[in-house]
């Protein structure tokens, strides 16, 4: 017997098999659908290290490092890039753990300074130095999961995605419910106190940010060998405040927020830019934004509480 | 060992730029002090003062320099808004909202000026654009040493203001303790309510000087700026003028130093550098003492 707290889930994972249904042969509707699952990943990582009370504002570092590491290996290497984004990830997890480092003494301001800080320095440095490997502002080119010949490579992909995004959803429910997540909690909500009843705040902190980071990792890795290229544009500031956005949007600190917040705005995203909107795009989601905190705290996910 | 001449020109400009800062800084700490509020989108009305000025002067015709003023006044009065309809609401409910309530004032910010007026840099003239004064084998242009003495003006104004009227003491005694100056009668809504303004006018004094010294803007101009304003206010105490006013000095002076070490390209990152290094090393500032 299926406990009815199961069933939203099901439902959802449901729709999500059947959308491309939808979407049919259109590619612009199948690779909207792509980089949404994409970041439902990457808000994961994001709603993740928010969850023990750390708000990074630079993930974008570690999304483009994920996504440089994996391009560069599956290009060096000739390993697939199936096993490279793995292998890619691992790298944002180093920088993660530098950065996380410097971090577990900081208090939230700070932190939110140096990361974005640290994502600009980064992105300096991918644009500027090194240009004979990382290609300076032309980027370089990265190999696809799926040759662009395939017939219905676009579907392959969603469903490759898909999966990897079931298994983060996964993946961030086991820690919420294991003493890791009770101790990142404790954290979020007094450090002081935690630390007091003798949670090790600084490793427990450190550990929140390399298990982020290795997610945010994968989903840049993700994302670069789906657009089959990588530049510094992906360093860019959005990319460090979508995660905010939909986190915020679908409910902070939930496991379900960062995949309702994710459809939810890439739908009025979408939705705005075929009435053929641009600047007032960012106006309304930054609107909705500030909106959201000030009435809406919660989110979307507080909306559905009452069926609960 | 390079020539006087250089080393005039890269401390010349590192104080021209480290007015900006001042000015924004002081803004940002100010404000602080008083709600214990970081503003990111504090950079946003640099830029906005950029554009205020921008449109005073094009559509009156005056002179820049009498554009400033008006410029401040008008975004204080935003600024005020802005602190009724966003900030107060979530005034206590967590650092965290601050920080997303700021970001979503950014996206708005920028993208409502880009959507007015385009996103193209824009940029103006001052009278004086062609006047140089020479000093020791440089030439220094008269915008900047009017900028210059524009900020001093300011700050000295904001000093006898803080220290000399009954609303500046208001505000002094909010910023060192809340609750002890709701009990002495002062309505703590209404100090933040001005401090935000006068913070925000502050920035856009900033964005005015900015704009009439000749410095390209655009809707995204504001971004950097804000993000070394709140390194300048780390690294003078947080809540401290005085450190703010040091700290946008010292900050202008080693970003120009750095990018004519390191190539301009740097310049941000090297602020950054500065920035993490600082809390790493004296989370509660050069001048800072204790928590918050």
């Amino acid at each position: 017997m299926i406990q009815k707290r199961y069933l939203p889930w099901l439902g959802a994972l449901g729709v999500a098999l059947f959308l491309p249904i939808i979407a049919g042969d259109s590619p612009y509707l199948m690779k909207v659908l792509i980089i949404m699952v994409i970041f439902i990943i990457y808000t994961h990582s994001w709603n993740l290290l928010t969850y023990s009370g750390q708000a990074s504002l630079g993930h974008a570092a570690f999304f483009g490092i994920g996504g440089y590491a994996s391009a560069l290996l599956a290009s060096k290497s000739g390993l697939s890039p199936f096993i490279t984004i793995f292998a890619g990830a691992i790298f944002a997890a180093v920088a993660g753990a530098i950065v996380g480092a410097i971090c577990v003494r900081l208090r939230e301001w700070f932190l939110a300074m140096v990361t974005f800080g640290f994502s600009i320095i980064i992105g300096t440095l991918f644009l500027n130095q090194f240009t004979g490997i990382f290609g300076g502002v032309d980027g370089m080119p990265a190999q696809r999961f799926f040759s662009a010949t395939l017939e219905h490579r676009y579907l392959y992909e969603y469903y490759f995605m898909l999966l990897l995004a079931i298994a983060t959803t996964l993946l961030v429910h086991r820690i919420m419910h294991s003493r890791l997540g009770v101790a990142f909690a404790a954290i979020r909500e007094n450090e002081l106190e935690a630390k007091v009843l003798g949670v090790d705040t600084a490793r427990y902190k450190l550990i929140a940010f390399l298990i982020s980071t290795y997610i945010a990792g994968l989903a840049g890795a993700l994302q670069t060998h789906s657009f089959a290229y990588i530049t510094p544009e992906i360093f860019s500031v959005h990319n460090s405040f979508w995660p905010v956005i939909y986190a915020i949007a679908g409910g902070l600190g939930t496991l379900e927020g960062p995949i309702l917040g994710t459809v939810f705005i890439t739908l009025i995203w979408e939705g705005l830019k075929n009435l053929g909107l641009s600047f007032e795009r960012f106006v309304i989601i930054g609107a909705l934004l500030v909106v959201m905190v000030v009435l809406k705290p919660g989110g979307l996910s507080s909306v559905f509480d009452r069926w609960r | 060992m390079p020539e006087l001449s250089i080393i005039l020109q890269v401390l010349f400009w590192g104080i021209y730029a480290g007015c900006i800062y001042m000015l924004l800084a002081t803004g940002l700490t100010l404000i602080f002090g008083v709600m214990k509020v970081v503003n990111f989108a504090h950079g946003e009305f640099l830029m906005l003062g950029c554009y205020a000025t921008f449109w005073i002067v094009v559509l009156l015709g005056i002179n820049p320099y009498l554009a400033i003023l008006p410029s401040m006044l008008l975004l204080g009065l935003l600024g005020v808004a802005v602190e009724r309809l966003a900030f107060r609401p979530i005034l206590g409910t967590g650092k965290l909202n601050e920080i997303f309530v700021s970001l979503g004032l950014i996206y708005i910010l920028q993208n409502g000026v880009a959507f007015l007026w385009g996103d193209d840099f824009r940029s103006m003239h001052s009278p004086y654009a062609a006047s140089t004064i020479p000093l020791g084998g440089i030439n220094l242009p008269l915008d900047y040493i009017i900028l210059i003495a524009f900020t001093v003006l300011i700050l000295v104004a904001l000093h006898l203001f803080l220290k000399k009227t009954r609303l500046g003491r208001a505000m002094r005694a909010t910023s060192q303790n809340r609750r002890a100056a709701q009990l002495m009668g002062i309505n703590v809504e209404r100090i933040d309510m001005l401090s935000f303004g006068l913070g925000v006018a502050l920035a856009a004094a900033a964005g005015s000087l900015w704009a009439i010294s000749g410095q390209l803007f655009n809707p995204y101009s504001g971004s950097l700026p804000a993000i070394k304003a709140f390194a300048i206010i780390i690294l003078g105490g947080l809540g401290s003028i005085p450190g703010a006013i040091v700290g946008g000095l010292i900050y202008g002076i080693a970003e120009n130093a750095g990018g004519y070490l390191f190539g301009n390209y740097w310049k941000d990152a090297i602020s950054f550098l500065i920035l993490i290094a600082v809390l790493v090393l004296r989370p509660h500032g050069l001048f800072g003492e204790g928590e918050e």
